[in-house]
């Protein structure tokens, strides 16, 4: 037993002099550190280069721990049943026909669009270009709601762009890699997006609620007209998301005698949870802005910034949309 | 003399299982399974801090919770603050632990878990976010476990406090 001991105090002796610096003076120096890097983050934004590149090293890894589900799901669909992709190929030709009816519609729509527009000396509506991607994984912070796409900085993408799927909005670029971007769903806390109840025009800002996958419309009188399945889209007066696109459903509407505001709860349209193709929605070149519509050059320059594209401008397109909603446009002015 | 060959082996062997547990974070996770999955990089950390003081540090939490923060996508420093300061009452009580039962050192591993998730949940509220409910909790419980798995078969912490 003795014997035993002794031989356990030998072993641990060498260890006892390569410690170097206790261990409370390590974990003051690297707690310093890391309080400073925190600061450097998330107040200074001095990292962003540093991460970007340090991205770049991890995206090799990235891809082979995409491997398995990658091989897993590919195999799935090698697999999958000769009658179902039958009537999937069905169901995409239906659906290709009754688009290209609507698509020689809105042609012509878009001629008489652009003639009446012409003819009132309105702006001129943007094209926008957009670019296909695919969501890798899902945001591992359980704190905020973000996706990973396989499209970045080589594919021309561009922190603030919109990201919508086949049903609807789902979100904005925030960061870029070289190789990836990240999405912030607009189910997250910290992302708003400008909307409009499709039914009578009414402008308001659809904020995250984070917890749950649905969208709050906060500081709404009591008093307000909104029902419940209303559709909200966006109304495009922040220049981000182009006008009209299918955001969410109201779902619920809360009104407590206690606050004169009405709680309002709605669930978002696009699969924001379900989906993996998006597509990045260009935000109009900044020239092109100019051109087309009388924007001070203040304005344009505080677009100009990356860190001003969530909470870009409100006014500069409101030319045209003002004549919807004076009601609305008052409430906006007082805010 | 055993302990001395066996080190250089070690090193790698320590870089090997961080590269593992890394990938492992890398995994697409989504959903429930992002809710109860443990923390791979702080286990390992956690087991050799515990196994080889000499050779794993404080030093080497931090860095390790670096890689975590760039693979997460928060606020860069604030993995490394949580794994600094666990890997810190890990080796404090280094020497106390090598000697415990591992039902002890069960317990001991999760209390370490929570710490580290307790310092997360501060400093992503002050950073905006909002508590989720208590399955927030639910990693250190799964960590725990993977740890048991880990110790059924045939991983030991007190390897070489005990091997004569």
């Amino acid at each position: 037993m003795a014997r035993r001991f002794n031989n356990r105090i030998e072993q641990q002796a060498p260890a006892f002099f390569v410690r170097g610096p206790s261990a409370f003076a390590r974990l003051a120096f690297f707690s310093a550190l890391s309080l400073v890097l925190m600061v450097a983050d998330s107040r200074l934004q001095y990292l962003t280069s540093v991460r970007q590149s340090l991205q770049t090293l991890l995206h090799p890894l990235q891809l082979l721990a995409n491997t398995p589900s990658q091989l897993y799901r590919d195999a799935g669909e090698y697999f999958s049943a000769h009658d179902y992709l039958l009537k999937e190929n069905r169901q995409l030709k239906q659906s290709v026909l009754k688009q290209d009816i609507e698509l020689q519609k809105l042609n012509t729509l878009a001629l008489e669009n652009e003639h009446l527009r012409q003819l009132l000396q309105a702006n001129k509506s943007m094209a926008r270009s957009s670019v296909a991607a695919e969501i890798m994984h899902v945001g591992r912070d359980l704190f905020s709601r973000k996706v990973m796409i396989n499209r970045g900085e080589t594919h021309k993408i561009n922190a603030g762009e919109a990201v919508v799927d086949a049903a609807g909005v789902i979100g904005q670029v925030t960061r870029t890699y070289p190789l990836s971007s990240e999405v912030t769903l607009i189910t997250d806390k910290s992302l708003a997006i400008p909307i409009q109840i499709e039914r009578n025009g009414l402008r308001a800002i659809a904020f995250g609620h984070g917890r749950d996958s649905t969208l709050d419309l906060p500081y709404l009188p009591a008093n307000v007209d909104i029902k419940r399945g209303d559709r909200l889209v966006t109304s495009g007066i922040d220049g981000v998301y182009p006008t009209g696109l299918a955001v969410a459903t109201v779902s619920q509407i809360v009104v407590t005698p206690d606050s004169p505001f009405a709680r309002i709860v709605c669930i978002p349209t696009g699969g924001v949870e379900n989906h993996r193709q998006v597509l990045v929605v260009s935000i109009p070149h900044l020239a092109e802005l100019a051109e087309s519509q009388s924007v001070t050059q203040q304005e344009s320059k505080s677009t100009d910034t990356k860190s001003a594209v969530k909470i870009l401008p409100v006014k500069v397109q409101k030319k045209p949309t003002a004549a919807l909603s004076g009601n609305a446009g008052k409430r906006h002015a007082a805010e | 003399m055993r302990v001395n060959a066996m080190q250089p082996n070690k090193l790698q062997s320590i870089y090997l299982s961080i590269a593992l547990a890394f990938i492992c974070l890398l995994l697409p996770w989504s959903g429930f399974s992002l809710t109860v999955r443990p923390d791979f990089m702080l286990l390992v950390i956690i087991f050799w801090l515990i196994r080889a003081p000499n050779l794993c540090n404080v030093g080497t939490a931090w860095f390790v919770g670096l890689l975590v923060d760039l693979a997460t996508g928060g606020i860069f420093g604030q993995y490394a603050l949580a794994y600094t300061v666990t890997a810190f009452f890990s080796t404090s009580y280094q020497r106390r632990l090598v000697l415990y039962s591992e039902i002890q050192q069960l317990f001991y591993v999760g209390l370490l878990l929570i710490i580290s998730q307790i310092i997360l949940l501060i400093i992503k509220t002050f950073s905006g976010g909002q508590f989720i409910g208590w399955i927030y909790f639910l990693p250190s419980i799964t960590g725990v476990l993977l740890w048991f798995l880990a110790v059924l078969f045939g991983l030991d912490i007190g390897a070489r406090a005990r091997d004569d």
